[in-house]
């Protein structure tokens, strides 16, 4: 299968601070990669080298086998972007932007456009300067969205939008994903990218540390365990991978790594009365990586 | 840590002042002292133009009474004394850059940060938005204290030397009615600034509301029975002023009302309305016009239009101006043997309205340095906003961009450079001036080349050090307005005069323009340019 994006070390330093060390990184056609990491992490750095907005310090980025660096307008003829942050000409209206950036992409659907906006509840008569943050969000999103482009790069794309917005956003990848495009979807908020992604990448500081399914990831991490015992608790110290573990009278919170087996054995013998089991949630695989507080180990502010 | 939890209620209400004064303070003392320059270069040059009593008295003759001059720079008193021709040189040039700046100050301070956004955040802060207004104002008349500080040190410091001899009291009262007009046009900023809905919109009111006041006097000045006309505008009271030449300090009195006034209309006005709203909108959904917004090209014309019919609209006026008063002008100065010098120490010869025009297209070279030193700021902008962020993303090259954009700049100076030109011809035509269209145009032609080079320059520092590139093209700008003040007090100073790009033309049309320089600063300032689309093309962008 063609691959959209691929990178081979790439790195980017800013004076002292390395923003992003070496990052090994594939992302077939299709698929929809989730790209996450506390504030500083080096994502928006990673999308900029993609899109050849800033140098790489060492190392190279390819979209569809397009040295990205080298050559980025032949590479960004297969690539929409969408940036966090909506700076656009405060002179020009909605109507003038979308014309304006859909004729430089070189590509626009404009039943999709149309039906786009239609979506987002946007009105494009207004001159940009008078929308609020959330309409010049989705000004720049139907931009990015309309030209069907082969690789959406979305770097926190639903900020300022409302929940209703970012329903018909989550549409949008859907449908995105059926038709065959790629995304790369860069964000903070976990329930957006645990619905919609195939694959998760985790940056910490700079450097990539995990990248997987949610799937694979769940299954080597811990499993969240709750009991109600019909008596006291037993001696759990010789159960193995057991952690967080909490007794409060006949009840028992506690996390499993690897088989539950030898635990539903220890219980067993004291008689349970009810008990549930649960895989993480991408928050708690995401704060187990990062500590409680979010943050990594030494984050930096480097994007 | 309990003290350090404790809220600075005083701090935070002085911040609005304390950084509006730190930005606009910055500026006020570098105008300040450009004004100051400019006073203190009239005065110490007046001997050595017209040194004996029978010029000046010619010179007086020829001027005083001449409508089309009074029209233009108002009313000409006393020009046979050092102080009369100081009031006329440098009074109406201060007196304008003095409004523009405070105009654009106040805007910039209140109204552009309201359009930034940051206002809002102030304002969610300990300080109310009528406070935040009213701690803006003191700012901004911080700034205007600096500006007053620094032109009048300068003008009170020419004013001793024993070659002009102007009382304390006299340039104190000339430093102050002069920047009396960066106090009121702020505090029309600031008013204007609560009206309209955005800066840019401020700025085109506050601009109309100067036009106008401008042109009242203009009317005042050219007719005597229009006289009283003079005091329905607040250029006009500073021309009531009369300083240096009998001042009537009266007419400070609508100065400072119309300050007060406006300054607590406009903290009542911020203190009642909404963050973010005016209570005029201009046009916020106006039908899409695309004509221009097919190309990243398009889209650069689209953007710098209103810029460049502004700047060569002005270029036109100015040329305009210089061919009315040429012939008037060319008489009057016949003869002076210090004029005639200084037109020599610049290469050109002989006297008359040729002469005359030699001598003031040089100013037009200034007028287009700055226009570009304009346009390099705005490419630095649409940078750092982010706005070039969206078409990079796309397919287009970052070298058409910059081909495109300087090139815009280019077209700028030649076409103002030529209309200039064809302007100062109609004017002198009209006042049956024996000069050639060709020459005028030539005139016009000739003050492109230096405009060329700072556009060069200006590209370049862009492509390698974009942060420091409207720093770096503006101050070229003001080093060779500086160069050229110190060249007219020390006479000659050739390796100085040498470092301005400004200097370096020829006065067309008293003299042949001089090719080999011209040919080089084109020739540098196109290399540059063409270094500085290259470099661009391989560094990063950077944000603001």
């Amino acid at each position: 299968m063609e691959t959209a994006i691929r990178t081979e070390n790439l790195s980017k330093t800013y004076g002292t601070t390395r923003a992003l060390v070496s990052l090994n990184l594939e992302v077939p056609r299709g698929e929809v990669l989730g790209y996450l990491g506390p504030n500083g992490a080096g994502k928006t750095t990673t999308i900029r080298l993609l899109l050849g907005l800033v140098r790489a310090t060492v190392g190279r980025a390819e979209i569809f086998g397009i040295d990205a660096q080298a050559n980025p307008v032949e590479a960004h003829r297969r690539v929409a972007y969408v940036p966090g942050e909506a700076n656009l000409w405060p002179q020009l209206t909605g109507w003038e932007t979308l014309y304006l950036l859909g004729r430089i992409q070189g590509r626009v659907d404009t039943a999709y456009r149309d039906l786009l906006i239609e979506r987002f509840d946007f009105d494009p008569t207004k001159k940009v300067r008078s929308y609020s943050k959330g309409n010049r969000q989705k000004l720049i999103l139907i931009a990015g969205l309309m030209s069907r482009a082969d690789l959406l790069l979305l770097d926190e794309p639903t900020s300022g939008l409302d929940p209703l917005m970012e329903r018909a956003f989550r549409e949008c990848v859907q449908e995105a994903r059926e038709r065959g495009q790629t995304v790369f979807l860069s964000s903070h908020i976990l329930s957006e990218v645990e619905a919609l992604c195939d694959r998760v990448a985790i940056l910490r500081a700079g450097h990539l540390i995990e990248v997987g399914t949610l799937a694979e990831m769940r299954h080597l991490s811990a499993l969240h365990v709750e009991a109600e015992l019909d008596g006291t608790v037993p001696d759990l110290s010789n159960v193995p991978g057991l952690s967080a573990v909490e007794v409060e009278g006949n009840r028992l919170r506690c996390e499993v790594t690897g088989p539950i087996e030898p635990l539903l054995a220890t219980l067993a013998s004291t008689g349970v009365r009810h008990l549930v089991s649960r895989e993480p949630s991408l928050e708690e695989l995401f704060l187990a990586h990062y500590g409680a507080d979010g943050r990594g180990e030494a984050g930096d502010d480097a994007a | 840590m309990r003290h350090s939890e404790r809220y600075d209620e005083r701090g935070a209400a002085r911040a609005v002042a304390v950084t509006t004064a730190r930005r606009v303070g910055r500026q006020g003392l570098l105008w300040g002292l450009l004004f100051g320059g400019t006073i203190a270069a009239s005065a110490t040059s007046y001997s050595g133009l017209v040194p004996t009593a029978a010029a000046r008295e010619r010179l007086a003759l020829s001027f005083e009474g001449n409508t089309a001059w009074a029209a233009l720079f108002g009313p000409l008193r006393r020009l046979d004394t050092v102080a009369g021709y100081t009031a006329y040189k440098s009074g109406m040039f201060v007196i304008i850059l003095a409004a523009i700046w405070g105009l654009f100050a106040a805007t910039r301070s209140l109204r552009g940060e309201e359009d930034a956004g940051r206002w809002e955040i102030l304002c969610a802060g300990h300080t109310t938005r009528g406070r935040a207004a009213a701690q803006a104002a003191v700012g901004l008349g911080a700034g205007f204290a600096l500006l007053w500080a620094a032109t009048a040190l300068l003008s009170v410091s020419a004013g001793a030397s024993s070659k002009v001899g102007i009382g304390i009291g006299a340039a104190l009262f000339f430093a102050t009615a002069l920047c009396s007009a960066a106090a009121m046009f702020m505090a029309i900023g600031m008013f204007v600034g609560q009206l309209a809905a955005s800066r840019r919109d401020a700025n085109l009111i506050g601009a109309g509301v100067l036009a106008g006041s401008y042109l009242v006097r203009m009317a005042a000045d050219s007719d005597p029975g229009l006289a009283w006309l003079r005091w329905a505008s607040p250029i006009g009271w500073i021309e009531e002023l009369r300083p240096l030449t009998g001042s009537k300090p009266l007419a400070f009195i609508p100065v400072v009302a119309l300050v007060v006034m406006l300054v607590a209309l406009s903290v009542w006005i911020a203190a009642r309305r909404d963050v973010g709203a005016g209570a005029f909108a201009i046009g916020e959904t106006p039908k899409p016009r695309t004509r221009l917004l097919g190309s990243q090209a398009g889209l650069t014309l689209r953007l710098t239009r209103p810029t460049v019919v502004a700047w060569t609209a002005a270029l036109v006026a100015t040329g305009l101006v210089f061919g009315l008063v040429a012939q008037a002008a060319g008489s009057a100065l016949r003869g002076i043997r210090g004029i005639e010098r200084a037109i020599q120490r610049l290469g050109g010869s002989g006297s008359g309205a040729a002469s005359y025009l030699g001598f003031v297209f040089v100013i037009a070279a200034g007028l287009m340095a700055i226009a570009v030193a304009g346009q390099i700021a705005s490419i630095r902008n649409e940078e750092a906003s982010g706005h070039l962020d969206h078409l990079f993303v796309r397919p287009v090259e970052r070298w058409r961009w910059l081909t495109v954009r300087l090139g815009v700049g280019l077209g700028l100076v030649a076409l103002a450079g030529l209309l200039a030109g064809v302007a100062a011809w109609v004017g002198a035509a009209s006042q049956h001036a024996d000069v050639g269209l060709g020459e005028l145009v030539k005139a016009g032609l000739n003050v492109v080349p230096p405009a060329v080079f700072v556009l060069g320059i200006g590209g370049l520092v862009f492509g390698i050090l974009p942060r420091a590139s409207i720093g770096v093209v503006y101050g070229i700008v003001v080093w060779s307005f500086l160069v050229e003040v110190v060249a007219a007090v020390f006479d000659s100073n050739h390796w100085l005069r040498d470092t301005s790009p400004l200097l370096h033309v020829a006065p067309v049309p008293a003299a042949e323009p001089n090719v080999q320089a011209a040919v080089w600063l084109i020739v540098l300032g196109l290399a540059a340019a063409a270094a500085g689309i290259w470099s661009f093309e391989r560094r990063d962008l950077v944000g603001a």
